[in-house]
């Protein structure tokens, strides 16, 4: 038989069997259609997850007052073992920049006119918000001089400026933070939650304000960047607030100190396990709807089999060879499951981009990401059981005599 | 054309102790009993017998469409237990074809397409040639204005007419016919005996058909009965009725 005499009975077969080859292009559709939605969706999970970590600069480092029962155990927090007074000793450190101290100011409400909401008040300066991945939106981030003069200037989370301004522009306006009255000078682009807290309901006024109104002598949280060599900057930092604290600790046990240094390599280390954990999800989801497609296909091809194999006990009745039938069953179950699984991929893609589409208004940093990989998964799982059972029944088959074969029941 | 002469002297077909049972869920079932039978080059044979004889079983193994259980079988004098499958497949593709007792038409499929199935599997007729020999087939069983339509959109006795077309599409050496003449009414039957009978005088072709009908078994010049699974009698006949003289089969 020539070649081309395969294909036109391969497409013809197909053609003839209209509905059968429909209902098997339907199990791989949904198959395929399945393991890349869900992969997707998955990815675009880590993505977000994984975006909430990272979002620490790579040279970023935090430390904040408390202790740490092991280098994993639970953090002791609210102590008061950092004063600006380490601060000041951190900012001559030669192999860090950018030390940014925020204090916390209990404010219970933020509000403008008869708009009310609750705030996360913090007190802090510019070098904040170059430490953090932030975006301004309108206006201006806080400057050295609103530090300088103390000034009631407050830059607005954008939850914030939704819940007190909705549509209308805050720049110039005047809210009130508790009791004080502060003219906003600014407001950032949606961040979405950091660390899993709500970095958009954020507000931020200049330390020096805030300490005005604050007896609190200590510091929250301290975030600074390296100079040069990431360790070494580290071991300077831990240095010399053991030497400041009196902690004697050589081993660099985090038991004994009474501050916690945050490093974006631990960040990774945890964006590491946070993204093994997430893959194994999606590939245990990936894997069930690829069992599921998997099964729809090979019950549509072995439905047909008793059909197949009588056009087989035919077509081998009237001179086909072993090798024809094989080599047409062949093309017919390529072509069929190369198309359905390309229908597929964009029924799934098409689903997930809607999916997308969907969560972007809940989740703002919900991106529509790809997975490639799993795209290549699911083509060849469509691919291997298309082919297995579409092979499989028709070498057996091609194996009985053209008699047996046209008796099949 | 007539055909070329086999230079062998080893007859066509020739069987021994041909047995044939069915084996089904641990029953078997004895058909084909020790048939001797020897068929030569031009030979044109009518099988007859009860139903339920065996004379379907004993053409599908002689046609190459099944195997014996036991006994030989010998194709030119050559045994056919030893052939590889391909072997098998290029003697079903140009030596023999098959009439069906149940026609076997791919569905949904046109006449035409059915007809030309054989042509596929076929090394040497070029695919040019197709179609022409196609509708040549399906006009020598009066067929050539359903052409196009789907088998399942014709009557039975239509149905049965594309069935013979697709056995004489490739010319081949030997064609089995299966009751070729069962669903058709007397001029169908008659035109159908006639293409055969032409084939056989002037194309040199062995042909070996089932009947019920004693005219249609008429036309052959040997007339074997099976009775049980067995040869009853196997009998030369010298006065042969041919379609063209005899357009109304009796039925
Ligand atoms: N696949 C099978 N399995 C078991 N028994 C079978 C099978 N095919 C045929 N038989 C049996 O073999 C016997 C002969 O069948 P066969 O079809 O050869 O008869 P036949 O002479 O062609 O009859 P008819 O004139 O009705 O066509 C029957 O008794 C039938 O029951
Ligand atoms: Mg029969």
């Amino acid at each position: 038989m020539l070649l081309n005499d395969t294909f036109r009975a391969a497409e013809r077969s197909l053609n003839r069997n209209k509905s059968r080859s429909l209902l098997t292009m339907l199990g791989v559709i949904i198959g395929v259609g399945s393991v890349v939605l869900m992969t997707s969706v998955g990815a675009s999970m880590e993505h977000l997850i994984l975006g909430q970590i990272s979002s620490i600069g790579a040279q970023s480092m935090v430390v904040f007052p408390g202790q740490q029962e092991g280098a994993e155990g639970t953090i002791v927090a609210g102590l008061d073992s950092l004063s600006f007074e380490d601060i000041n000793a951190l900012e001559k450190l030669s192999t860090v920049t950018s030390v940014a101290p925020a204090i916390m100011v209990g404010v219970d409400y933020a509000t403008f006119g008869r708009e009310k909401t609750e705030p996360r008040v913090i007190g802090t300066v510019p070098n904040y918000f170059q430490n953090r991945e932030v975006t301004i939106q309108r206006g201006r981030l806080l400057e050295e001089s609103d530090i300088r003069a103390a000034r009631n200037v407050v830059v607005l989370g954008s939850e914030i400026v939704d819940d007190l301004f909705g549509r209308q522009n805050p720049i110039g306006e005047r809210v009130k933070l508790g009791a004080r009255s502060y003219e906003v000078i600014g407001t950032l682009e949606s961040i979405g939650t950091q660390f899993f807290q709500n970095a958009d309901e954020f507000v931020f006024i200049p330390l020096t304000t805030a300490r005005a109104q604050n007896v609190q002598k200590y510091v929250n949280v301290v975030s600074m960047q390296s100079v040069g060599d990431f360790d070494l900057a580290q071991y300077d930092v831990e240095t010399l607030l053991r030497r400041r604290h009196g902690i004697i600790n050589p081993e660099g046990d985090s038991d004994k100190d009474d501050f916690i240094v945050r490093t974006s390599a631990q960040a990774n280390d945890i964006l590491g396990a946070v993204s093994l954990g997430l893959t194994l999800f999606i590939t245990m989801v990936a894997s069930i709807s690829l069992i599921v497609g998997g099964i729809g296909i090979m019950n549509i091809m072995l439905v047909s089999v008793t059909e197949r194999t009588r056009e087989i006990g035919l077509r081998k009745a009237v001179g086909a060879k072993r090798r024809d039938i094989l080599l047409q069953f062949l093309v017919e179950a390529i072509a069929l499951t190369m198309f359905a699984g390309i229908i597929g991929v964009a029924f799934g893609l098409g689903l997930a981009l809607l999916t997308a589409a969907i969560a972007d208004k809940f989740l703002p940093t919900y991106d529509f990401v790809i997975s490639y990989p799993s795209i290549g998964m699911a083509l060849a799982m469509a691919f291997a059981v298309g082919l297995g059972f579409g092979i499989y029944p028709a070498r057996k088959a091609a194996r009985l005599s053209p008699m047996n074969a046209l008796r099949y029941e | 054309m007539p055909k070329k002469k086999n230079p062998s002297t080893a007859p066509l077909i020739e069987t021994r102790k041909l047995c044939k049972s069915y084996c089904n869920d641990e029953l078997e079932t004895p058909v084909l009993h020790d048939i001797d039978l020897t068929i030569h080059e031009e030979e044109f044979i009518s099988i007859m017998g009860p139903s339920g004889s065996g004379k379907s079983t004993l053409m599908h193994i002689l046609g190459f469409l099944d195997q014996p259980t036991s006994g030989k079988f010998l194709f030119r004098g050559e045994p056919t237990r030893t052939m590889s499958d391909d072997e098998l497949a290029a003697i079903r593709a140009t030596r023999v074809s098959f009439v069906f007792q149940a026609f076997n038409l791919l569905p949904r499929t046109t006449v035409l397409d059915n007809v030309i199935l054989p042509l596929l599997y076929h090394p040497t007729i070029p695919p040019s040639e197709r179609i022409e020999r196609g509708m040549n087939a399906i006009e020598a069983v009066g067929l050539t204005d359903r052409a196009t339509y789907f088998t399942n959109q014709l009557s039975g006795g239509q149905q049965q007419r594309v069935a013979i077309a697709r056995a004489l599409v490739t010319s081949p050496d030997i064609i089995f016919a299966d009751e070729p003449t069962g669903n058709l009414d007397s001029t169908s039957g008659s035109q159908v005996m006639e293409a055969l009978q032409d084939l056989h005088d002037r194309g040199g072709r062995t042909i070996i058909l089932v009947t019920h009908e004693q005219s249609t078994a008429a036309h052959a010049k040997r007339i074997i009965h099976l009775l049980d699974g067995r040869i009853d009698s196997d009998s030369k006949k010298f006065k042969r009725v041919t379609a063209k003289n005899n357009h109304n089969l009796k039925k």
